[in-house]
């Protein structure tokens, strides 16, 4: 037999094979591409608002309150005669940066409690996973109440609410993949050859958990707005004057036999952010997912 | 069987604890001064001691503590802040209503969201597939007060088929359903939307499974295939995550319950919110967390009963 | 070239005739072959067993013959496949069913998977009698029961309420087989059932699979990568490289004259305690990956003996004895007449 050189290729990076499911998943999934373009949209939306915005938003103009949309006002004014279209700018601002905020910190922290628990296993794992169970299975909605009720309504705390609300996903998703890789050779080899632990679970096991992760947290963003609406609309958003969608809706109900389209656009705010990102999330995890892949 | 049951239970009494010492902490976490709270800045210092000694808040914090785990395990929640009635029974005056509207929409969900799912797998990527897909994510997007309002704004005030505010009269069964037909529909469709897309999933994923092409090969007929080798598998997942989205929808009846003004947990705790009704929080948390942990048991129970492999652990 | 499959002493003796096989899938975008253009008979009471390393197509050409091959990535062709008096080919699936688990069973790998967790086995066995001979349930509950005791299942009554997970491998697969031989199929398809299970257990079921085959008459298609395997069940092998099949014969003349020179890197891999070998054989290079065949022969480029028409032509089957059984699918190893064969190639 004639020994060949013939070309066996190279494996891909972990990195470059989910780069190119991304690709793919983009361009055979043509509603993904959809939800992220509105999703980018919203988002220079909320960035340029003050550009964007035709009147100041906290502007009280009590001569034109509750009127319908017009030319001077996009889409009314609510019962203080704000412009509820500049409002509604700057209400992006706000939930997309409690709900980014709280998600990243969720992701952070989540992650690295789930690679820890997973990576350690044993009495560690079980403990963590105890907690984690408890917290994930009380309604998102119900602890992030608990939490704001507690420390009081503010951006800050309304952040923590539903960082707090998220974490345990974020554990759930890093833990089960960094069992899988714990039990790899290289990383008994990593051990072997002296490698502390945070070594290895950062350099080793985070890259690998990372993919899932974000594909999630994009799912979860839509999630953490909904909860961030859900709870303006209780009373235990931001406070007023400053103009957020559950909040809009708030004072827009008690108005609502007459001038419904007070609760309407900031609804459809909320549902055309929540929607485009769980267009995204969706196709991301389908590509990801082996069950539902296409193959 | 029955051992498993008691197993399950047994394995949930040390979560309920450590849920009520949570809660436990958490209600002494908060800033500020409850007895200030109730009475106002221009309280006296010593109404206000009195206040905290009614309260108990001058006893040693490990005296609260078993006072406060003993009394809410056998019952006795303490009283309203605000109305002084006992919480207790404040709670299981609104349970009923709570428990019959998340109880209808999950049978909603369950009878929609299962027949969708499987038609979606069966049709994989065809038409009806995306149909269903989209459809669904968009009712998963709605947050339930954004739909309970638009339900609202069309069939209660523009079409007048349903009552504006709840009546709450439950003598006949005409005004009954009246009253439940758009909160049930509010959180029905959440449930359909959950359930829909956690089938179709479970399903396709049983459908390549090797048992089904064994089944096939065996020359079995395909519709005794699908409803009664792969459903029985597909379910398993189905009934699990039915529990978690239990778990939504307790939360989503809060925002229905204000929207549609219906008397529930929900409003009672947005009620103890407004008023700063200490007591009367804890106790709805303590309730939460036995409702909570109550679910977990079924869901656990259901899917013994489901999966020949779990019964024998 | 004659085609020797032909002239044989008895064709009623033949109860599979598959010709021409080719069986593709569509992968991103492109179809692709992975069964390309085999051919080859089936007797009664025989055990034809189809050997190649994996990805050659022996799993797929089963599939393809039972028709499970999945139609939205899958297409399968053939001139004929034909089982005795039916044309598998031009079967509706309504009839293709009535086939499945009655005349052709099939066994599978890995039996864990391969039953049906949330169903007790005595009931996965009785089926393929509830909607094949239409028994009702008693009937076929006690014929699953006499079929779970032939393959020698201990205590049946009390196992067969049970599920799965209860048994150990080998049992699951004495099952899967007691599945396989409930409405007396003239023919069961075997794939790889015996290498998800150690030697000893292997044994057994080997064993009992002969044992069976002996007592109803039916024929076998075993799916193997194991020489080992072959050389105590097989009559006849078919070895396979890349779609195709590269030789076929009997059993002995295999092991005895092993022409095709895969067949050959094959047997020399085997370590052998009878043979004094200091290092392990293994033949270098890979198996072509399914969307780029090459023009000529698939396995040249890891042959060592090739030609340049090698490279140019793929080698079709030619019988290389007097009894035209041992065939075999090389240009240099087989009897072509060679002049011709390089003016065509070249015309």
């Amino acid at each position: 037999m004639t020994s060949n050189t013939e070309n066996i290729p190279m494996p891909k990076s972990n990195r470059a094979l989910f780069l190119e499911q991304m690709k793919r998943t983009f361009r055979s999934n043509k509603l993904t591409g959809v939800g992220a373009a509105i999703f980018l949209l919203v988002v220079l939306a909320a960035i340029f608002a003050p550009l964007l915005s035709t009147h100041d938003h906290i502007d009280q103009n009590i001569l034109n309150r509750l009127e319908g949309p017009s030319d001077q006002f996009l889409m009314g004014t609510d019962a203080y005669g704000r412009d509820i279209y500049s409002r509604l700018l700057h209400g992006a601002r706000i939930s997309l940066i409690i709900g980014g905020v709280a998600i990243i910190s969720a992701m952070i922290i989540g992650t690295a409690i789930g690679i820890i628990a997973g990576y350690y296993g044993g009495r560690t794992d079980d403990v963590i996973m105890q907690f984690n169970d408890i917290l994930l299975s009380f309604p998102t909605l119900i602890l992030g109440l608990i939490v704001v009720a507690m420390l009081g309504p503010s951006m800050q705390n309304m952040i923590i609410a539903i960082s707090l609300t998220s974490i345990p996903g974020f554990t759930r998703i890093a833990r089960a993949p960094t069992i899988v890789i714990r039990e790899r050779d290289f990383i008994e080899a990593c051990r072997a050859l002296g490698y502390r632990d945070w070594r290895i679970m950062v350099y080793h096991i985070l890259p690998n958990v990372l993919s899932d992760v974000m594909v999630m947290a994009s799912l979860w963003l839509a999630t953490a707005i909904r909860t961030e609406a859900s709870l303006s609309f209780i009373g235990l958003g931001v406070k007023p004057p400053e103009a957020t969608w559950g909040g809009m809706i708030r004072e827009g109900f008690e108005n609502i036999l007459d001038n419904p389209w007070l609760s309407i656009f900031p609804g459809l705010a909320i549902l055309l952010v929540v929607f485009s990102l769980n267009l995204l999330g969706d196709g991301l995890r389908d590509a990801i997912d082996p069950k539902t892949r296409e193959d | 069987m029955f051992i498993f049951i008691c197993r399950r239970l047994i394995i949930s009494i040390p979560t309920l604890l450590a849920v009520m010492s949570i809660i436990f902490i958490l209600v002494r976490i908060v800033p500020g001064d409850p007895a200030q709270t109730i009475l106002g800045d221009q309280a006296s210092a010593s109404a206000l001691d009195a206040m905290r000694e009614r309260l108990g808040l001058n006893r040693p914090l490990l005296e609260q503590y078993f006072d406060f785990m003993g009394s809410a395990l056998t019952g006795d929640w303490g009283e309203s802040m605000v109305t002084g009635k006992p919480i207790l029974g404040e709670v299981v005056n609104v349970l009923p209503y709570t428990l019959e509207l998340t109880f209808v929409a999950v049978i909603f969900g369950v009878l929609t969201g299962l027949p969708l799912g499987i038609w979606s797998a069966l049709h994989r990527n065809q038409l009806i597939d995306y149909l269903v897909r989209l459809t669904t994510l968009i009712g998963l997007s709605f947050p339930a007060f954004v739909s309970a309002i638009l339900l609202l704004i069309v069939f209660a005030i523009n079409l007048g088929w349903f009552p504006v505010i709840s009546s709450g009269g439950r003598d006949d069964v005409i005004g009954w359903f009246r009253d439940l037909a758009l909160p049930a529909l509010t959180l029905g469709t959440i449930m359909t939307a959950y359930i829909a897309r956690v089938t179709r999933s479970s399903m396709l994923g049983v459908l390549r499974e090797d048992y089904i092409r064994t089944a096939r090969a065996k020359g079995v007929p395909n519709n005794i295939i699908i409803w009664h080798h792969a459903l029985r598998n597909a379910l398993i997942p189905v009934v699990t995550m039915i529990g978690l989205f239990l778990g939504v929808l307790v939360g989503n009846s809060v925002l229905t319950e204000i929207v549609f003004n219906r008397p529930g947990l929900g409003k009672l705790i947005v009620g103890a919110l407004g008023q700063r009704d200490y007591t009367m929080l804890q106790g709805l948390m303590v309730c939460y967390a036995f409702i909570i942990i109550f679910i977990n048991m079924l869901t656990d129970l259901t899917y013994g009963l489901i999966d020949p492999r779990v019964k024998y652990q | 070239m004659p085609n020797s499959t032909q002239s044989r002493e008895s064709d009623t003796d033949i109860i599979l005739d598959v010709r021409k096989l080719r069986t593709s899938f569509r992968i991103t975008g492109e179809w692709h072959a992975a069964v390309r253009d085999i051919s080859f008979t089936l007797r009664r009471n025989e055990t034809l067993a189809l050997v190649g390393e994996s990805g050659c197509g022996k799993s797929v050409t089963a599939l393809s013959v039972l028709g499970l091959v999945p139609l939205q990535n899958g297409r399968v062709e053939a001139e004929r496949i034909q089982l005795g008096e039916h044309n598998l080919q031009g079967l509706s699936e309504e009839e293709m069913r009535e086939i499945r688990g009655n005349r052709i069973s099939m066994i599978f790998q890995e039996p864990m998977t391969a039953l049906n967790p949330v169903l007790p086995i005595g009931h996965q066995v009785a089926e393929t009698l509830l909607y094949h001979r239409k028994m009702n349930k008693e009937e076929a509950n006690k014929t699953a029961l006499e079929l779970l005791d032939k393959v020698k299942i201990p205590s049946t009554s009390s196992r067969f309420k049970e599920y799965p997970h209860q048994f150990s491998g080998g049992m699951r697969q004495r099952v899967m087989i007691a599945m396989a031989i409930a409405c007396k199929p003239d023919i069961i398809l075997a794939d790889e059932p015996t290498t998800a299970l150690d030697v000893t257990t292997q044994s057994q079921i080997l064993a009992l699979l002969n044992e069976l085959k002996q007592d109803s008459g039916m024929s076998l298609i075993f799916i193997t990568h194991n020489l080992g395997v072959v050389a105590s069940i097989a009559d006849r092998v078919a070895v396979m490289y890349a779609g195709k099949i590269v030789e076929i014969t009997d059993v002995n003349s295999l092991f005895a004259q092993p022409t095709h020179p895969y067949t050959e890197a094959l047997m020399l891999s085997i370590p052998r305690s009878d043979r004094d070998i200091k290092t392990l054989h293994s033949i270098s290079g890979q198996v072509p990956p399914i969307g780029r065949m090459p023009d000529g022969c698939s396995f040249a480029a890891r042959c060592g003996l090739e030609q340049p028409i090698c490279r140019k032509l793929d080698p079709t089957l030619q019988p290389i004895d007097v009894g035209l059984t041992h065939e075999v699918a090389c240009w240099v190893r087989g009897d072509y007449n060679l002049t011709t064969i390089e003016e065509r190639a070249n015309g």
